[in-house]
C-alpha cells in the first residue's frame, strides 16, 4: 500500500538523519578533544627545558635593536659604522636552539668583535656592589664610563635571553641560574664583556667599592675581583683609583686601610699598577646626598638656614 | 700665467655651485628626521612596557609606531596639529603616579638625572608618550609616505610642526593626567626668568592642569653653581608664577636652591663653595 510505503521511506530518512547527526557530532568531539590536547600539549611545552630565573625577555630583539640604534645615533654618533642588524643577529646566534647550560666563549666571539668599540683613556669606571649608585654617577657625569655605558653593556643591560633545543628556540619561559649551570647564557656574556672591558682599558683607571657590607669591599669572587683586576693591561693603564663609598649613615665596615682592600692593593701592585685610594670620593657623595639632603654627614657647609 | 690661474679659478667655482646646490636641495632649516627612528622608537616602547616601568602593562608598540607616524605622515610638514597626535597618546597613555609629576624649564638635562628615569620622579621624558620622543626629531613631507631625512622645518620657519607640535600635546596630555603633590624644578640662573613666557609649561602645561586633583604646587627654584642669581622665589617671574597659581586657586609652597638638586648640580663642581660638605 502507497502509505506504508511512504511511511517506511519516511522511517528510513530518519533512520539515515540520525545517522548523519550522530555521526557529524562524533566528529565535532573528536575535533574539540583533538584541540585540547594539542593546546594542552603547548601549555606544558614539556620539551623545553625549565629553569629558575626568569625567561628571555619579551620582545628581545626590538628592545636590542633599537638600544643599539640609540645608542649609536644619541649618544656615541662616532660609532656610526656599528652595522646594528648584524649585532642583534650575531647575539641571536649566541644562544638560539642551544642548550643553556653549554654555552661557550667561541659563541659570543662574533657579537664581541661586532659592538666592541674603542674605550677613551682614564675614563673607565669598574664596580662592584655600588650598581645603583655607580650609575647614577655615570649618567649624571658624563667624564666616566662604566661596562654598561659601553655599546655591549648598554644592550645588554637588565635584560635576560636564553636558548634551548625545541622550538622556536627561545626560551621565554626561564633561564638557568648561575647555581644551575655557570655556562649560562648570561654569565658566559657578561664574563666576556667584563673581560674585554678591562683590555680595553688605558690610562687611569677607576673602581667605585662599597665600604657598608660586611663581607668586604674588595671579593675575590667578584667579576671585579675574579676577572676585571687580572685582565687590565700593565702597558696601557698607569694607575688604579679606588673609591671606596659609605651609605650615607651606613656602617662603615671598611675603609682604605681595610683588610680586603690591602689584598687588592698586593694584586695591583703585582702587577705594577700604582694605586690610590679614596675614602668617600667626593663628587659621588655629593650624589649620595642627592637622597640624604638632611642627613648630617650632608650638610653644606655655607648654608645660610639654620639647621634644625 | 693664464692656465696656472685658470685651474684654481674652476676648483674653485665648481665648489662654489657644489656649495649652492646643496644649499638649494635643503628644503628646511633644521636637522632631517633621526637615522633609524622607526627602530629606535618601537625598541623604546618595548623599552618602556618590558624594563623602564613594566607596570604601564601589555601595550602594542607597532600600532603605536603606527599612530605616530600618521600624526604626520604624507602632509606638509608645517601644518601638523597637537591634535594629530591623538590616537598616538590613547593609545601610549597610562597612570602618572600621584605625587610624581615633575615639570621643568631651562634645565632638562638636570631633570632627567634628578627624577632618575621614573624611580624618584617621573617628568613627561619618564612616561611612555615622552620617553618615546625624547631627543628625536622628525617630519615627512607632503605627497610622499617618507621620512624627510634631509631636513625639518624649525619653530621659527613654522609653529605647527611636527615636533612642536608633539610635544604640545605631550604637555598637555602630561598636565591632564598629573595628580596630588606636582612638583617645578625652575632654572634661576636663565636669562629671561626662571619662568619662561611663553613656554610649555606656561602655555601648555598650567592650563591643563585638574585642580580638583592637584593638593599642592612645589615650586623649586635652583641657580647653576657658577650661575648668576638671576630669579628666586618672590621676585620678578617667579613671582608672576606663584600669583597666577594662587590666583587659580592653588596651594603653593616656593624653595630657592633646594639641597637635594645643588647637590645634583655639585657633582660637576665638587671644589666650589656651595658644595663644601663638613670634613670627614
Amino acid at each position: 500500500m502507497p502509505f506504508q510505503q511512504s511511511s517506511t521511506r519516511a522511517r528510513q530518512r530518519t533512520v539515515l538523519l540520525v545517522g548523519i547527526v550522530l555521526l557529524l557530532a562524533a566528529l565535532v568531539l573528536a575535533v574539540v578533544l583533538a584541540s585540547l590536547l594539542t593546546h594542552g600539549k603547548h601549555e606544558d611545552s614539556p620539551k623545553m627545558l625549565k629553569w629558575k630565573d626568569r625567561g628571555t625577555t619579551k620582545n628581545l630583539q626590538e628592545v636590542i635593536l633599537g638600544r643599539c640604534y640609540n645608542y649609536i645615533t644619541e649618544r656615541y654618533p662616532e660609532l656610526g659604522d656599528k652595522d646594528c642588524l648584524k649585532i642583534w643577529e650575531s647575539l641571536k646566534d649566541a644562544f638560539i636552539y642551544k642548550n643553556p647550560c653549554n654555552i661557550t666563549a667561541e659563541d659570543y666571539q662574533p657579537l664581541m668583535d661586532l659592538a666592541s668599540h674603542h674605550i677613551p683613556c682614564n675614563k673607565s669606571l669598574f664596580w662592584s656592589k655600588t650598581n645603583d649608585l655607580v650609575h647614577r654617577y655615570t649618567k649624571s657625569n658624563q667624564n666616566f664610563l662604566t661596562l654598561e655605558d659601553t655599546l655591549l653593556g648598554y644592550m645588554a643591560d637588565k635584560i635576560s635571553w636564553c636558548g634551548d633545543p625545541s622550538a622556536p628556540g627561545i626560551n621565554y619561559e626561564s633561564c638557568p641560574k648561575r647555581s644551575e649551570c655557570e655556562s649560562n647564557p648570561s654569565s658566559v656574556f657578561w664574563k666576556m664583556a667584563s673581560k674585554m672591558f678591562a683590555e680595553a682599558a688605558c690610562g687611569v683607571v677607576q673602581v667605585m667599592l662599597n665600604g657598608s657590607i660586611e663581607a668586604g669591599a674588595f671579593r675575590s669572587s667578584s667579576i671585579f675581583g675574579s676577572i676585571e683586576v687580572f685582565n687590565l693591561n700593565p702597558d696601557k693603564v698607569s694607575e688604579v683609583h679606588i673609591w671606596l663609598m659609605h651609605d650615607i649613615g651606613g656602617p662603615q665596615s671598611e675603609s682604605c686601610s681595610g683588610h680586603s682592600i690591602q689584598r687588592l692593593k698586593n694584586i695591583l701592585e703585582e702587577r705594577n699598577f700604582k694605586i690610590i685610594c679614596e675614602d668617600n670620593y667626593r663628587p659621588v657623595q655629593l650624589l649620595q646626598c642627592v637622597h640624604n639632603p638632611d642627613h648630617t654627614d650632608c650638610r653644606l657647609c655655607t648654608n645660610s638656614t639654620a639647621v634644625p | 700665467m693664464m692656465m696656472s690661474l685658470f685651474l684654481p679659478l674652476l676648483l674653485v667655482s665648481v665648489l662654489f655651485m657644489n656649495s649652492f646646490s646643496e644649499v638649494r636641495g635643503r628644503k628646511w632649516k633644521g636637522e632631517g628626521t633621526t637615522q633609524n627612528l622607526e627602530s629606535i622608537a618601537i625598541g623604546r616602547c618595548y623599552d618602556y612596557i618590558r624594563i623602564v616601568n613594566p607596570a604601564v602593562g601589555e601595550k602594542n608598540c607597532s600600532e603605536i609606531w603606527e599612530a605616530f607616524k600618521s600624526a604626520f605622515i604624507n602632509k606638509d610638514p608645517c601644518s601638523i596639529l597637537p591634535e594629530d597626535y591623538e590616537l598616538f597618546i590613547n593609545l601610549s597613555l597610562h597612570t602618572i603616579p600621584a605625587n610624581k609629576s615633575l615639570f621643568w624649564e631651562n634645565n632638562q638635562l638636570l631633570v632627567n638625572s634628578f627624577a632618575d628615569r621614573g624611580r624618584r620622579y617621573m617628568s613627561v621624558g619618564d612616561t611612555l608618550f615622552g620617553f618615546f620622543g625624547d631627543f628625536l626629531n622628525w617630519c615627512g613631507q607632503a605627497n610622499s609616505s617618507g621620512l624627510d631625512y634631509e631636513s625639518c622645518p624649525t619653530t621659527m620657519e613654522c609653529e605647527t610642526n611636527a615636533v612642536d607640535s608633539f610635544w604640545r600635546m605631550a604637555s598637555i596630555t602630561y598636565a591632564k593626567h598629573s595628580s596630588g603633590e606636582i612638583h617645578v624644578l625652575l632654572n634661576g640662573s636663565a636669562v629671561g626668568g626662571a619662568y619662561p613666557q611663553p613656554s610649555f609649561f606656561a602655555d601648555y602645561e598650567i592650563p591643563n592642569l585638574q585642580k580638583d586633583k592637584i593638593s599642592q604646587v612645589v615650586i623649586w627654584v635652583v641657580d647653576d653653581i657658577e650661575g648668576p642669581d638671576l630669579d628666586s622665589c618672590g621676585i620678578h617671574s617667579v613671582k608672576t608664577l606663584e600669583t597666577r597659581l594662587k590666583t587659580l586657586g592653588y596651594n603653593v609652597t616656593c624653595t630657592d636652591n633646594y639641597k637635594s638638586v645643588v647637590f645634583l648640580l655639585c657633582l660637576d663642581y665638587p671644589d666650589n663653595s656651595k658644595c663644601a660638605l663638613p670634613s670627614f
